[in-house]
């Protein structure tokens, strides 16, 4: 049944999640628009200039643990999306580049690939462009491309492997975004965890206390006003009230990377001079109504992911639900532009049902997804290179001119 | 604002005055048809402007700080440093993290007076931008060099009180990456010779018979001229491969991606250091090096754009055998037929090029570490 099921296409199983549910429809009490219903997670969509092969996925394995995919090549892709922190990175702020921290928390990659928009933003809009905007990004990878696509080139194994993907001679740099987008869609998306069981039909894939809070979930809390959908989020923007994080004003580091990406994303002077706190989707729209607004966050794989929110400004799920039972909250933008979601209401939840609901998202959580680092391969000279004389060195590549000119 | 405006119109005169009279003295030669040499002559390094201390003293505080490398790694004087000549001592230099270099790090030291070579740019292949303050810019910000951001390091120099103080009170405002590099810029200005023998009139008998086989037998004159002693241009004397820039894999990486990213054709293939060929695309400009100055060496060894040869007496039997033998476009040099004391007797002129006082100081230490601002949600960023 459960394997049938997961080759059905997406439609078919938001009618069987429905039933499920028992739910009269996806309208609840004062929804402002259509809530996609819960849903067990389908085959992970593949674009198609990118189709998983496993060989790319393994190519992307070694490429994603790979520290020659930043500028000192002294990290890669697994250092702040760290299998062992919910492959992710369980400080409120992300570590970043050595020298500096990077401003947000760190999102899990797992189960990614069904997400239409990356970062906290909502700015990049496919796993292979986030791939290559955080390995060149001034405070994640800081990586020069030029730089690390001929460190892929001095490595015999990947000059071997991407040819053999790829089927070019040489690897380029574009593809290592590809394969390590692959290796995250292959190898980083959970099927089978007790909520995708559940909305299958399997009644004991959730305790008892999960159930309720999956009924506090869908009505009385009404989070799935925002978290909807097989991966429970609706992927639209917010402003929650969510409280400017502590560390920008009270360590010198964040201070600096919080002004830097004021600047670099281009506000207005007097924003730069003004502002403290993160202005979100304003980066991108820059309209004043999008100020400090932040794409839904998906809700699987939650346990491992400590702490929460846009620059992890909540240690527990715990304290993640008392913000939302408190109606939200309050931040530079709800009272400069007054744009606080209305969705958010105090919720009067009782201390029971608040732990249903951290026991539902705990239970969904399912699995973790294990990984040992891999060794990645090394550098070696061009096999020319050995024994080499000078008078070759001299003449190599200039055959073609010495001829012509007549030079002996 | 106006000290640097000032320091800017000082020098522009200088240099224009220079240009005015190397262009006169040109003149002259070519109406009088006389057999004087076609090169401007070597002579002691003209007086120079100390430049405004302040503005030094930032640069100075730029130079040894990491914090303006991306990962707070390296500063300035990592390759330049003051006890060993403002080079780093090293055959090939370190270069940015996760990358190696592939060619010596030069002196800094009277580094002021290749500004007037406006034709070719800075670096041993003329490379890099033709100003000094483009040259930092390029060496702040290159992935190999020091793959620093200047958005980020405006916003670290803003954060560090020290900088925040010297910005406004120096060019008034917030700092920017502007302002750190006219601040470096007078930093390098201020590196000049003492009291190099040569330019006191003390040299030894031997050093004033080198100067007369520099200037005549020896012919190093033809290329080693001006009180700087480099015409600025590239030339190729077929100084051998360090292969070593091919055998390390590093190397080897750091160096296809410099010469992809200058447009050079066939990056994977070359075995040999292109040169000025990087610049000029022209064939014939392969392997050819900026001529480098011929002061401080008895400070800055090893020598050559690869760091290939060690001390300055092997230098000169280099030269006298004509250069490199290997390399089929390297064709300018004839061997010179010194006897052994010919060239101590050159070697002797040039040491007496280096200043007997080193031009050098005391490393600073900066704290790296960064402080909250005070009150800093009721401030302006």
């Amino acid at each position: 049944m459960k394997k049938t099921l997961q080759m059905l296409r997406l439609p078919l199983l938001s009618i069987v999640a429905l039933i499920a549910l028992g739910t009269a429809g996806a309208w609840a009490e004062g929804d402002p628009d259509v809530d996609a219903p819960l849903a067990p997670l389908p085959p992970v969509p593949q674009p198609p200039d990118n189709l998983i092969t496993p060989e790319k996925a393994e190519l992307g394995r070694l490429l994603y643990f790979d520290p020659k995919l930043s500028g000192d090549a002294s990290l890669g892709c697994g250092d702040c999306h760290d299998p062992k922190q919910g492959w992710g990175f369980n400080d409120p702020i992300c570590r970043g580049y050595p020298g500096v921290v990077h401003w947000r928390n760190c999102h899990t990659v797992v189960n990614t690939g069904y997400l239409s928009k990356l970062f906290w933003q909502g700015n990049s809009k496919s796993l292979e462009a986030q791939a290559k905007t955080a390995a060149t990004g001034g405070v994640s990878g800081n990586g020069e491309q030029d730089v690390m696509e001929q460190r892929l080139r001095q490595t015999p194994y990947y000059v071997s492997e991407f040819n053999r993907v790829f089927g070019t001679e040489r690897p380029i740099l574009n593809d290592a975004w590809q394969a390590i987008a692959t290796f995250e869609r292959a190898m980083l998306t959970q099927y089978d965890t007790p909520l995708d069981r559940y909305l299958e039909g399997d009644e004991s894939a959730l305790s008892d206390e999960a159930k309720l809070g999956l009924e506090l979930f869908t009505g009385k809390a009404n989070c799935i006003e925002c978290h909807n959908g097989p991966m429970l989020s609706d992927e639209k923007y917010y402003n929650l009230g969510v409280p400017r994080p502590y560390e920008w004003e009270e360590t010198g580091l964040n201070t600096i990377t919080y002004r830097f990406e004021l600047y670099a994303k281009g506000v207005h002077e007097d924003y730069y001079r003004e502002f403290k706190d993160d202005l979100g989707l304003y980066f991108t729209t820059k309209r004043p109504s999008d100020m400090g607004k932040f794409r839904t966050q998906p809700l699987r794989y939650l346990a491992y992911t400590a702490p929460y929110m846009h620059a992890g400004q909540f240690y527990t799920l715990e304290e993640v639900i008392d913000f939302y039972n408190d109606g939200g909250g309050e931040n530079e933008f709800t009272e400069r532009v007054g744009n606080k979601s209305p969705i958010l209401k105090p919720l009067n939840l009782s201390d029971e049902e608040k732990e249903a609901l951290v026991i539902f998202l705990e239970e969904i959580s399912g699995e973790e997804i294990v990984m040992a680092v891999p060794l990645v391969p090394t550098y070696e000279a061009m096999p020319d290179v050995a024994g080499l004389n000078q008078a070759d060195a001299k003449r190599i590549g200039l055959e073609f001119y010495l001829d012509a000119q007549g030079i002996e | 604002m106006k000290r640097p405006d000032t320091l800017l119109l000082g020098r522009t005169t200088t240099a224009g005055v220079a240009a005015v009279m190397v262009g006169l003295g040109l003149a002259v030669f070519l109406a009088t048809g006389a057999a004087a040499e076609p090169w401007p002559e070597i002579g002691p390094l003209p007086a120079t402007d100390a430049g405004d201390p302040a503005a030094v003293e930032m640069g100075k505080r730029l130079f040894f700080d990491a914090r303006i490398s991306g990962d707070g790694a390296i500063s300035c004087a990592t390759c330049h440093d003051p006890t060993k000549g403002y080079g780093d001592g090293l055959v090939l230099s370190k270069a940015y993290p996760g990358t190696r270099g592939y060619r010596n790090a030069p002196t800094l030291i009277n580094a002021r007076f290749k500004a007037s070579f406006a034709d070719v740019g800075w670096g041993w292949a003329g490379q890099m931008g033709a100003n000094l303050n483009d040259v930092m810019r390029d060496q702040i910000t290159e992935t190999v060099s020091m793959n620093m951001d200047m958005r980020i390091m405006h916003e670290r120099m803003k954060q560090d009180a020290v900088y925040a103080e010297m910005c406004a009170s120096i060019y008034g405002g917030d700092c920017s990456s502007g302002k750190a590099r006219k601040a470096l810029v007078s930093f390098v200005e201020s590196l000049v010779s003492i009291d190099a023998p040569f330019d006191t009139g003390t040299m030894s008998e031997a050093a004033k018979r080198g100067q007369a086989l520099f200037e005549g037998k020896a012919n190093c004159i033809s290329c080693h001229n001006g009180p700087y002693f480099s015409d600025g241009k590239p030339h190729n004397t077929g100084v051998p491969e360090n292969m070593e820039v091919f055998t390390d894999p590093v190397r080897h990486l750091t160096y296809r991606a410099v010469i992809h990213s200058y447009g050079v054709p066939k990056m994977g293939v070359w075995r040999r250091d292109v040169g000025y060929f990087m610049v000029s695309k022209d064939y014939g400009d392969i392997g050819k090096f900026v001529t480098p100055t011929l002061r401080e060496t008895v400070y800055t060894a090893p020598y050559m754009h690869n760091g290939t040869i060690a001390t300055l007496a092997e230098v000169v039997a280099f030269y006298d055998d004509g250069g490199g033998g290997d390399d089929p476009l390297a064709r300018e040099l004839q061997p010179l037929n010194l006897s052994r004391g010919e060239r101590s007797d050159l070697v002797a002129f040039l040491e007496s090029l280096s200043s007997v006082t080193p031009v050098t100081m005391d490393p600073l230490k900066i704290d790296q570490k960064y402080q909250p601002i005070d009150d800093w949600l009721n401030v302006q960023n």
